[in-house]
């Protein structure tokens, strides 16, 4: 058993510790993949309601995937409860989301990986964020964002001519 | 010898690289306080619940003896003996309880 799952398990009894050391070890992903969905500065709180809710249903971690896919999974229904609840979807401002990207080793990479996420849809933000960048298996991937394999695939290919053709890869 | 997509994954997967940050210790702390106060509140939640079973049970025993009592009566006794009987005592105390509890202190309004 890895020390994720065994921390899992405690927290799971309620034991906080374990439950922090998990955060500790998993809050820049969820972060990361939250700031690539969604940009308008309510990130940290998004990321607070998916930690409340992983810790609420601790017990429902059963092991057989890994605890930073489970709470990716958590991760993109709260985002999608999120956006649908407040109805940001329509009026997400992609300026905004371009401003708020976080600076990586090149800022002006960066800013072009920024302007065509921005210009993708949220399932191929998503699965692009979950396959290129937080080094998910496609099949991961679709177990996250709760689609069949077939779909998910279909997503990415989209995702990777839409962001080749803007990031001038080919 | 890599095919075109797993040249353009490779690509895409260096564009999204972001270098390994060490854990963010003020988020850390903000979930850690949230959680304690979630668990104060859960706790909080059950002693009320616990607190209020309790209270109704014994209302609700208080009230069945007095409507024992008011049964138990004689017929045609003057309203002044009643005043002193162990009803109108019984009736006194759970009036008395129900003003002590419900004043604004102890429900903390």
């Amino acid at each position: 058993m890895d020390q994720d799952a065994v921390l899992a398990r405690n927290a799971a009894a309620g034991d906080v510790a374990a439950f922090t050391a998990l955060v500790r070890a998993h809050e820049a992903a969820v972060r990361r993949f939250l700031g690539r969905l969604t940009r308008d500065g309510a990130d940290d709180d998004l990321a607070q309601e998916v930690f409340l809710r992983a810790w609420r249903s601790a017990g429902a971690y059963r092991g057989d995937g890994s605890y930073r896919g489970w709470l990716l999974r958590i991760a993109w229904t709260e985002f999608l409860g999120s956006t649908r609840a407040a109805g940001r979807r329509a009026a997400r401002d992609q300026s905004a989301y371009e401003a708020g990207q976080p600076p990586q080793r090149d800022a002006e990479a960066a800013l072009d990986l920024a302007r065509a996420l921005a210009a993708l849809g949220e399932r191929e933000r998503a699965a692009a964020s979950l396959c290129f960048g937080e080094g998910c298996s496609h099949s991961e991937a679709a177990e996250i964002m709760g689609l069949p394999l077939g779909t998910l695939k279909s997503i990415l290919a989209r995702a990777r001519t839409a962001l080749a053709s803007r990031l001038e890869i080919g | 010898m890599m095919s075109d997509d797993e040249r353009i994954d490779a690509r895409l997967g260096a564009f999204f690289s972001a270098p390994e940050a060490r854990p963010d210790e003020a988020f850390v702390t903000r979930i850690e306080r949230a959680l304690l106060a979630e668990r104060k509140l859960a706790a909080a939640r059950v002693a009320a619940w616990r607190r209020f079973r309790g209270e109704t049970a014994a209302s609700l025993a208080i009230v069945v003896a007095f409507a024992l009592l008011w049964r138990l009566a004689p017929a045609g006794l003057p309203l002044d003996q009643l005043a002193v009987g162990p009803a109108a005592a019984a009736l006194l105390v759970l009036f008395l309880w129900f003003a002590v509890e419900l004043r604004p202190a102890a429900t903390g309004w």
